[in-house]
């Protein structure tokens, strides 16, 4: 007995002991690199005033080096289509950029697998790199509120794709910012196309109970009321079934002119199959970006027709054109195969490198600093910046995303932006 | 689950006279609740003569589905006691195999120059050979179904083989998605049977559509139900699933081969499974690897509602439920989300009042 002890405690010293030595040379590697660093600037008399009076202190960027972009993204797993894809539009971006001041942009994207740990452990490696002043993420609402308190104790700013977890900027964070527009943001913009420019006064919303249905179309119901018009009739389906006339022809009954869905494809595929039949002809169905997508035209094939759709996707431009071509001729598919936030990969990629060049100072010895604590500030200040998906403009909460979701319509079996719909 | 399998056999005692009575006090609190809502609805016109005849005609029409469904499960039990939970994913299977016929129809041009296929060529024989080879392929997936996650089980006790059917159950839907992949299919459905259209007929003022497919699904639903009260009453076959369903053990001393009756009672109750999945594809349009699911659940529940192990009740309780769901929440005046809890409160005051089902007692009266 006393023996197996000894035996542990021994193993134990020795675990101990390999674990200081790792650290303490971890930790002195660090301190030697710092030490250089500052020696160099203040030698040299290169660093500006505006580094001292700023609160984070500037990054600086010897020539030879790049200006960094993290990105928290699950690249691996489950949902890997999502990290890759917005890391390919973000790429495209950097490409874009080109050169500034001699110095280049870089996209580092790595792997948080989506989830709150990985998240927290991608941001403590993008903040040991120097070099990495703002972030384009994280990728998933998890992930990125267990990353906030790092960047925001370094004075890193992100502005996330597609995080759209509305509490994340709630929280007074002054480093997030997000150009993905929330449910809610969704819903206002809903509720104000079905009044204004369709005309539409008696509604129906249906959803699927599921926490994204249901908060979007309470937010499209209230909203509508807002704006002077009567929700005649809510409904909740149970999601997964594949018959919903019941719960349309109640609906019929109160005899909207509109049906605004909250949910996913699946359901308002068959919802809109029974419309007709179940006594809204001439009803016309407005879904969500949960039920926009190729299979809700596949599955509702002639009874689709006429629909409303909401998407990410932004409508066509000559940018967007260049940013689609750009993207298939590396990455082989089109974008959108993947996930529908490539475009917002890139508007964030690309709105980071414009505030990042509007705070930079090139120093007298060649090296770039930027002053973290003013990026921040710049980021959150971003107004009327144009990217693919429309305007952005950070109020001062951190929601960027001025123009709201597109709105598309089903015409001859496609999805066609309403402003190029005839 | 297992609870409400258990309780409706008229093996099971029910305990002490106290018990009785505070379930019938609950159960008439229910039903006079569910009264007063009922007469309120009714007086104050909240909906109209059209809305009441859609929701009967969709009811109508999902019930004469879950009715053949429930036949399945009726049968089964009757001669072994047991719930086949992986009733439903035999459903599943006949719905695709519906769907691949169909593709195959659709694939053959007949005429190039108005590309038409055999699907719209000879619409009636496609519609009859989907059926068939949907029943056949469900007919043989049930028999294996039988030979392999059942019949080495035969003696062991009554909760190891509805294990072992919640396996099958999960096995065959995993199956199904590995080979068809996890995409929603959608039927291509002949011209002259389109999805989601049907005769208008003026009710209340505005039009109300009898679909064709729900009036086809309705009138096969009727004759399989004819077919197999036959095939069980008038047949060899019959008389002996209901020698087996009496007393095995007398039936195999009467010379009755007893394993071969469960096999064959499989094989029935699978085709039925399969013609109610191409029915669902023809009615429905969407299929997907677990459309068996829920159907499957829902038929239990009418088999129960019915009486289970007791053929007319299978389809009257498959019609009762479906009816149940699509009117009861209008008629209650409460949300349509809310239809299954409709349909399950419904099976618990049969239960009370019933515990054999709504034809339950006719059976054990011909039993004895």
């Amino acid at each position: 007995m006393l023996k197996k002890r000894n035996m542990s405690l021994l193993a134990l010293l020795i675990l101990a002991a390999i674990m200081l030595v790792a650290c303490g040379g971890a930790a002195g590697g660090t301190a030697t690199e710092e030490v250089e660093g500052g020696d160099q600037g203040g030698a040299e008399g290169g660093e500006p005033a505006e580094c001292a009076g700023d609160d984070f202190g500037c990054a600086v960027i010897e020539p030879g080096q790049t200006i960094k972009i993290g990105m928290g993204a699950p690249m691996t797993g489950d949902y890997a289509a999502f990290g890759v894809d917005i890391s390919q539009g973000g790429e495209i971006a950097v490409q874009d950029a080109g050169e500034f001041n001699g110095f280049t942009f870089e996209l580092v994207a790595e792997d948080d697998e989506g989830s709150g740990e990985g998240g927290a452990a991608v941001a403590n490696r993008l903040v040991a790199d120097p070099t990495v002043v703002a972030i384009a993420g994280h990728i998933f609402s998890g992930a990125t509120e267990a990353a906030i308190p790092t960047y925001e104790e370094r004075g890193i700013p992100m502005l996330s794709p597609s995080a759209t977890n509305p509490p994340l900027t709630q929280m007074g964070s002054k480093v997030f910012n997000r150009v993905a527009f929330t449910d809610a943001v969704q819903g206002k913009f809903a509720a104000e196309y079905l009044y204004n420019t369709l005309g539409i006064r008696r509604l129906a919303v249906m959803h699927d109970g599921e926490a994204y249905g249901q908060g979007l179309a309470e937010v499209v119901a209230e909203e509508f009321g807002t704006l002077g018009g009567e929700v005649v009739a809510t409904e909740a389906i149970t999601p997964g079934e594949s018959d919903y006339s019941a719960a349309l022809a109640a609906v019929a009954d109160a005899d909207p002119e509109g049906l605004y869905y909250g949910g996913y494809v699946a359901e308002a595929v068959v919802l809109v199959n029974q419309m007709d039949s179940a006594g809204l002809e001439d009803v016309a169905f407005f879904g969500c970006d949960g039920t926009f997508g190729a299979d809700f035209l596949e599955g509702t094939d002639q009874n689709g027709e006429g629909a409303y759709g909401t998407s990410l996707i932004p409508p066509s431009s000559p940018e967007k054109d260049a940013f689609d071509q750009a993207y298939e001729e590396q990455f082989g598919d089109p974008p959108g195969t993947l996930s529908p936030f490539t475009w917002n990969g890139y508007d964030s990629v690309a709105a980071l490198i414009y505030a990042i060049e509007q705070v930079a100072i090139l120093g007298d010895d060649g090296n770039l600093y930027i002053p973290r604590g003013a990026l921040v500030a710049a980021v959150r200040g971003l107004t009327d910046y144009q990217g693919l998906g429309g305007t952005i403009t950070c109020d001062e909460t951190g929601e960027c995303n001025a123009t709201g979701p597109t709105f598309y319509v089903v015409q001859d079996g496609e999805w066609v932006s309403v402003n190029e719909a005839g | 689950m297992q609870q409400s399998a258990v309780s409706p056999s008229p093996r099971v005692r029910l305990p002490a006279n106290s018990y009785g009575i505070v379930r019938s006090v609950l159960g008439l609190v229910l039903i006079l609740f569910m009264a007063w809502r009922l007469y309120s609805m009714l007086t104050t016109g909240t909906f109209g003569v059209d809305t009441w005849a859609r929701w009967a005609t969709s009811g109508l029409t999902l019930g004469a589905m879950y009715a053949v469904v429930a036949l399945g499960y009726t049968l089964v039990y009757g001669v072994l006691f047991m719930i086949n939970f992986a009733h439903g994913e035999i459903m599943m299977i006949g719905a695709f195999t519906g769907y691949l016929v169909f593709e195959v129809f659709n694939g053959i041009v007949v005429n190039p120059a108005t590309e038409l296929t055999v699907l719209n060529a000879f619409p009636i024989v496609s519609v009859i050979l989907a059926f068939l080879i949907g029943m056949t392929v469900s007919m043989i997936s049930a028999f294996f179904l039988e030979r392999i996650a059942y019949r080495p089980l035969r003696g062991a006790p009554r909760l190891v083989p509805l294990i072992s059917a919640i396996g099958a159950s999960i096995f065959l839907q995993n199956a199904a998605q590995l080979m068809f992949g996890p995409k929603r299919r959608y039927y291509e459905n002949p011209g002259v049977l389109p999805h989601f259209q049907g005769w208008p007929v003026t009710i209340g003022g505005d039009s109300v559509v009898i679909s064709y497919t729900g009036t086809l699904s309705v009138i096969v639903s009727i004759i399989l139900m004819i077919g197999l009260y036959i095939l069980v009453q008038r047949t060899r076959l019959g008389r002996a699933m209901r020698a087996v369903a009496e007393d095995k053990k007398t039936a195999a001393l009467m010379g009755i081969d007893v394993d071969g009756v469960i096999s064959r009672t499989f094989m029935i109750s699978g085709a039925l499974a399969g013609a109610a999945g191409v029915m669902w594809g023809l009615h429905f349009k969407v299929i997907v690897h677990v459309l068996g699911f829920v159907p499957g659940i829902k038929a239990f529940t009418a088999a129960v509602l019915g009486g289970i192990g007791n053929i007319p009740g299978a389809m009257v309780g498959g019609i009762f439920l479906g009816m149940v769901e699509a009117l009861g929440p209008g008629l209650l005046g409460i949300d349509q989300q809310l239809q299954d809890v409709i349909a399950f409160s419904m099976l618990v005051l049969v239960l009370i009042f019933r515990p054999s089902g709504i034809l339950g007692q006719v059976l054990n009266e011909e039993k004895v």
